[in-house]
């Protein structure tokens, strides 16, 4: 068949092959499912922790001052807005349809990485903002109670945590998300790319 | 198709298809494994539109393609577990050479050529892949060429 006399038919069909019985399949099937479950669950599970922890104290301390409420549903709207984008993203890439043609599939992963690029970045500036914002707000009643000493001082160690939040933390993590699916969205060009004649 | 019947029937084909790909027995076994739970998931949507092996090659060629995400976040070198376990599974070195040599290929290639080397016919490998038939066998006689040469090179004949 082949000019050399390899067959590399027969080769290739000779590799050791061990077939599991289908019940390790099926159980791994279970497993399968409970972990990507868990892993749902526990990012959900924090932030509705606390967004819940914020909607109690809006119950239990009623607070007077409207800039409060606005400062709580500010931040809780921040988180729910991080979550629902998060998870979103996180089941269209999980459900790309798998009986396409690779080349199709590809095209589909190179689609989805790029709007995950984009949403990414913006969505964690928007997160910083409306939390910053929302803790802001929030605070100025309770600290509009203390001496001006300890509101000052107050206010002045919340700016110094958005501001390391915002210049250092914000820009760095956008960094390292980009690193990564720079890397990753080249690569999957790069196979793509192999498909051109 | 019951499930259970394209499971036996396509295991072998599959999982040496995953090998020819990653070139490691572990691995391979998984992205095999991982194929059958998206092809037990995906059945019911399956309309003869294809035939069912097309379908369930795309889907194992396609995980192929997502491992490089996982590769990228766990590179082997974190892994040296693999290299004790290696040599359960010696077989004659020529069989080895073969399925290393088509690990080094690019991506698609190792696809294509695992394809062929399966008696997979050629229309059905372009389907598979999403090539035009006239690529397709294009491709395939540059890779035996390039596969022809690596043997030569390392005296395997």
């Amino acid at each position: 068949m082949d000019s050399n006399n390899i067959d590399f038919k027969d080769l290739w069909k000779k590799q050791t092959v061990n077939q599991p019985n289908i019940e390790d399949l099926l159980a791994r099937l279970k497993q399968f499912k409970k972990t990507a479950l868990r892993s749902l669950w526990i990012t959900n599970i924090l932030l509705f922790a606390t967004c819940t922890f914020i909607i109690f104290i809006w119950y239990f301390y009623q607070p007077d001052l409207i800039s409060t409420k606005i400062g709580i549903v500010l931040t809780v709207l921040a988180m729910l807005i991080y979550l629902i984008v998060y998870n979103r993203l996180l089941s269209t890439y999980k459900n790309i349809d798998a009986t396409q043609t690779n080349q199709q599939y590809l095209q589909k992963l190179i689609l989805i990485k790029r709007k995950q690029q984009f949403l990414q970045s913006r969505i964690l500036s928007l997160y910083f903002i409306l939390l910053s914002i929302g803790i802001s707000l929030y605070m100025y009643e309770y600290a509009s109670k203390m001496s001006s000493f300890f509101s000052v001082l107050t206010y002045v160690m919340l700016f110094l945590w958005i501001g390391f939040a915002w210049f250092y933390l914000r820009p760095k993590e956008i960094k390292k998300q980009e690193t990564k699916l720079n890397s990753l969205i080249e690569k999957f060009e790069e196979v793509n790319k192999q498909l051109e004649i | 198709m019951k499930f259970e019947d394209i499971y036996k029937a396509y295991w072998d084909r599959i999982f040496r298809l995953c090998m020819g790909f990653v070139n490691d027995y572990d691995i391979a076994q998984d992205l095999a494994q991982e194929t059958f739970i998206i092809v037990w998931q995906k059945l019911e949507t399956f309309r003869n539109e294809s035939g069912i092996g097309t379908w369930i090659f795309r889907i194992a060629s396609n995980n192929c393609l997502r491992q490089i995400e996982r590769q990228k976040r766990f590179p082997k070198s974190a892994l040296p577990l693999h290299l004790t376990e290696e040599k359960q599974y010696s077989l004659e070195p020529q069989i080895q050479f073969l399925y290393k040599c088509i690990a080094e290929l690019p991506e698609t290639d190792r696809i294509i050529i695992s394809l062929e080397l399966e008696d997979v016919k050629q229309s059905e490998i372009a389907k598979i892949v999403g090539l035009s038939e006239t690529n397709t066998r294009v491709k395939i006689h540059r890779i035996k060429e390039k596969l022809t040469e690596k043997f030569k090179e390392n005296g395997q004949q």
